[in-house]
């Protein structure tokens, strides 16, 4: 893929992620800090269904804005046909791992196999 | 040759904040933000994880993030975050060409247009903000 896309898509998840942060963000502040984490405000966070599609969207927005922004600084560091590739599949491969971690524990919190 | 080899700082260049002003300390800075929220993002996903465990082992997750150093790292993160957002949007502006000036005859002392007050002024906003979200977000974290 082109670096101008790619960079094209880091802006747009940032974008992306910035208002979906905020909402979450907010959404700790309708009550007392302490109160909204505990146990059963939290779960049931993750059974409301636009809350947990909305947890996901910043997941991979995150994800993927986070470990592109890790691949420019490396890619800065150092340049080379096989230190490039090692760092562009390293990225995605990362990428992969953590979406798929944090999908399982919205999955399973969401369907109530906590 | 020698000269050529002088001229190759490497990482020590890329790191030295000292030159180029404050737009280099900006550029440091976006990326220490960057590679701390990442490690918050990995940190969190992680700390979130403990929720499908039950409320056990999630009560015992808030025992150990809910403390005055859980705190002061979440209103470092608090500020990162907004640093990062808001100089992360002059640098977007700047890619799409908007306030960075109108390309011109190189002149003595050769400034780069690019390094105008606007762009400092954001900076400066930038960490201005940060500075007052940190404080806010640290009056809620202890305050409760």
């Amino acid at each position: 893929m082109r670096e101008s896309i790619i960079m094209k898509i880091h802006y747009g998840t940032a974008l992306g992620a910035v208002v979906l942060v905020a909402v979450h963000i907010l959404m700790r502040m309708t009550q007392n800090f302490g109160q909204s984490l505990q146990y059963q405000n939290v779960i049931a966070n993750y059974h409301f269904l636009p809350y947990a599609l909305m947890l996901e969207s910043i997941l991979i927005l995150l994800s993927v804005h986070g470990f592109n922004g890790l691949r420019v600084i490396l890619l800065e560091l150092k340049q080379g046909s096989s230190y490039e590739k090692m760092v562009n599949y390293g990225s995605i491969a990362s990428m992969a791992i953590l979406i798929a971690y944090g999908s399982r524990t919205i999955l399973m919190a969401g369907m109530g196999m906590s | 040759m020698a000269e050529r080899l002088s001229n190759r700082e490497g990482i020590k260049g890329m790191a030295n904040p000292t030159r180029y002003g404050i737009e280099r300390v900006a550029y440091w800075l976006q990326r220490l933000t960057g590679l701390g929220l990442l490690a918050y993002l990995i940190g969190h996903i992680f700390e979130t994880s403990t929720i499908v465990h039950g409320k056990v082992a999630w009560d015992k997750m808030l025992e150990f993030t809910q403390t005055p150093q859980g705190h002061i790292i979440l209103t470092l993160v608090i500020g990162m975050c907004v640093f990062h957002t808001a100089n992360g949007i002059r640098v977007m502006l700047g890619h799409g060409g908007i306030g960075v000036g109108k390309p011109g005859q190189p002149e003595y002392p050769y400034k780069a247009a690019s390094l105008n007050y606007k762009q400092r002024l954001c900076i400066w906003v930038s960490i201005g903000l940060a500075a007052l979200a940190m404080m806010y977000g640290a009056s809620v974290l202890f305050g409760d």
